[in-house]
């Protein structure tokens, strides 16, 4: 994946540009706004994800994310930003920003929000989280190699946790997810997920309970 | 805001006020008194002028006969070019004799013998005073009635009342002013403490709290005491500052210190095993370090009453969703169970979000730094509060109010910052939220709630 880094402390710049490298991802880091703000703005930047610092100089990062939304509302952007003020992270996520991360951060945090949001935006034609395999384009799953049929709501259920794999659910969003508006309470989604549970059973993959707020799918 | 009138200008106008309409009375007074002076002594020669007329008319020929003696019109002329007028008319109103034929005057008589009186007329465009005398010729073969109106131009009497008044005015005049100047001092002398006080403020170092220390009367030593007062208040609160910025250069250099030792001492020794712990530690130290950074900011910024947002209506539901996604990363991690119980109806209060969710991650935060394998947050709606539940080791309950002093740790063992609960605490005073710290129903663990004040309906 091409992934855009907009942070101007070289250290840190240095440091997630490798690892992300090491990921697999091929990373373009620049670090200063003004320059950030002109290389968007080229048609079609070509880029997965944007990292983005919110101190730099030239340009501060909120601006580059305004005008960024103003033409491309679909690449996802990920906040990085010393402040470790929540008002910031407000801020960003009314601009459009997809998720945040507030400095000072462990390295495998980052990598988990990237994949989350590479996922959460699949521009391949398929979605993995460890041994299950979702073909997006023909909407079938496979797990550890062997198709797995799904009935169409457990379909719809497992596709909204794959997309957000490695991070809580609501239950609320899955409810709806799952039976598409109809109203039904909090707990007709445990069955789905009961069902669900069966069938991964075995695998690599486990559908664990965050308590009191949904579901988190992950693999182990 | 407008500035109020000084207290100098106020003062002199409701002091001089009252001088002034004071003043213009006595002049008026004056005037009327110099006036009714010169009156009085004019009608004295009126009265003789009439009376040598009349005691020259006589009867001759069956008629009333005139022979004016000069003296009785001289008399009247005095040196200021007045013009005197005189008539004698019988007592049937008929004209005898005169150089003018004067009106008469409709007032009855007062007195049985001869009746004078006076009284200011308008005739012919000229202003005149006026005396009129009815008397009667008297001998053994007739009664006959007879009226002489004698009158001057007002020129002798406005000299005489103007003189009379100049002197008065000059007394008037000098007593006002001396009433004026004597004012002027008393109120500059009354108000020069102020700008004592005002100098002395002006000219302090703006970097002391010490006291006020000047004389000043009972009126400005009251606001004297009170600016004091407000000094010593701040003078605790650059103590308190002076503490909490000492402690925290002391909290950022001891764990700097230790990173820059243990890199000196990795860089010595060629074991790969060396340096992959010593990279080990100086991550876990720089991490902490970088968090203690953050909190400190937080805790300057929930200090800073200038800076505090305005409360909305917050939903508390949503607030713990949030800190919970937010949390759950670091807690799974480190194989904690971090879970949500909320109330079906939502919740709401007045608060600003990000403080209470900033609230929320740093009470987890805590509970996981010391030992919590289950935290759970609790949202509740009577009374409304949020909540955060842990099965840690808890906090004895002597220690719970020390340990919302800033750098306050309830254990040595390195990793708390100890600004956690303070920064709760900050976060709780500006919800005017109540926060508890206690065990829990179990009996094992620790609950810190915020409760919020009354619902809104």
């Amino acid at each position: 994946m091409k992934l855009f880094l907009v942070e101007d402390d070289v250290l840190l710049a240095e440091t997630l540009g490798d690892a992300l490298k090491l990921e697999g991802h091929e990373v373009t880091a620049i670090d200063d706004g003004e320059l950030a703000r002109q290389r968007l703005a080229q048609a079609g930047h070509g880029f997965d994800l944007i990292l983005l610092d919110l101190n730099l100089p030239g340009c501060s990062g909120l601006d580059v994310l305004a005008e960024l939304r103003q033409r491309d509302s679909t690449t996802p952007v990920l906040i990085l930003t010393a402040r470790g003020a929540i008002e910031d992270r407000v801020k960003g996520l009314d601009l459009g920003a997809d998720d945040y991360l507030a400095k000072p951060f462990v390295l495998d945090e980052l990598e988990a929000r990237v994949r989350a949001l590479l996922r959460r935006h699949p521009q391949g034609q398929s979605l993995h989280v460890g041994p299950l395999v979702l073909d997006t384009v023909a909407q079938r799953f496979m797990l550890e190699g062997e198709p797995l049929n799904l009935p169409p709501r457990e379909q719809r259920l497992l596709n909204c946790l794959m997309r957000h794999a490695g991070e809580p659910v609501d239950k609320a969003r899955l409810s709806e997810e799952a039976f598409a508006g109809e109203v039904r309470g909090d707990n007709a989604i445990e069955v789905y997920v009961h069902r669900l549970r069966g069938r991964l059973k075995g695998s690599r993959v486990a559908l664990r309970t965050v308590r009191g707020l949904g579901y988190v799918l992950e693999s182990t | 805001m407008r500035a109020p009138r000084s207290l100098y200008s106020r003062l002199l106008v409701w002091l001089l006020l009252p001088l002034v309409l004071l003043g213009s009375l006595m002049l008026i007074q004056a005037y009327y008194d110099a006036r009714r002076t010169a009156d009085r002594a004019f009608d004295r020669l009126l009265e003789a002028a009439t009376l040598a007329i009349a005691e020259q008319v006589q009867w001759q020929n069956e008629r009333l006969w005139l022979d004016l003696p000069p003296a009785a019109l001289e008399m009247l002329a005095t040196g200021a070019q007045e013009r005197v007028f005189y008539a004698l008319y019988n007592g049937q109103g008929e004209f005898i004799t005169g150089n003018a034929r004067l009106p008469g005057d409709a007032r009855q008589d007062v007195e049985s013998g001869d009746t004078l009186l006076y009284r200011d007329i308008d005739w012919r465009d000229m202003t005149l005073r006026q005396g009129v005398r009815r008397t009667r010729l008297e001998d053994w073969s007739l009664r006959e009635r007879f009226e002489v109106r004698v009158a001057q131009t007002r020129e002798g009497r406005a000299a005489l009342t103007l003189s009379l008044l100049r002197g008065n005015l000059a007394y008037i005049g000098v007593m006002a002013g001396v009433a004026v100047v004597m004012l002027l001092l008393a109120v500059r002398s009354a108000l020069a403490p102020l700008t004592r006080l005002r100098r002395a403020i002006r000219t302090r170092d703006p970097r002391t709290l010490a006291p006020l220390e000047l004389p000043l009367p009972r009126e400005l030593a009251e606001l004297r005491e009170t600016i004091n007062e407000l000094l010593a208040r701040m003078r605790r609160v650059r103590a308190n500052q002076e503490r909490f910025i000492g402690d925290a250069s002391h909290q950022l250099r001891t764990p700097l210190a230790g990173l820059s030792a243990r890199a000196e001492l990795a860089l010595r020794q060629d074991d790969p095993q060396a340096w992959h712990d010593a990279l080990k530690a100086m991550r876990s130290t720089s991490a902490n370090t970088a968090r203690l950074a953050v909190q400190l900011l937080s805790l300057t910024r929930l200090n800073n009453p200038e800076a505090t947002p305005e409360l909305v209506t917050t939903d508390l539901d949503r607030v713990a969703r949030t800190a919970l996604h937010h949390a759950w990363h670091a807690c799974h991690r480190a194989g904690i169970d971090l879970g949500l119980e909320t109330p079906d109806t939502p919740v709401t209060v007045r608060g600003i979000d990000w403080q209470l969710e900033e609230a929320l991650s740093n009470l987890i935060d805590n509970a996981r730094r010391y030992g919590a394998r289950r935290i759970t947050i609790q949202v509740s709606g009577s009374p409304p509060s949020l909540a955060v539940e842990d099965d840690g080791p808890g906090i004895p309950a002597d220690k719970r109010l020390l340990v919302l002093r800033p750098f306050y740790r309830g254990t040595s063992d390195g990793e708390g910052s100890g600004l956690g609960l303070a920064i709760v605490d900050g976060i709780a005073r500006s919800h005017a939220a109540r926060l508890i710290l206690e065990e829990t129903p179990s009996g094992r663990g620790l609950r810190v709630s915020l409760r919020f004040p009354g619902e809104i309906s």
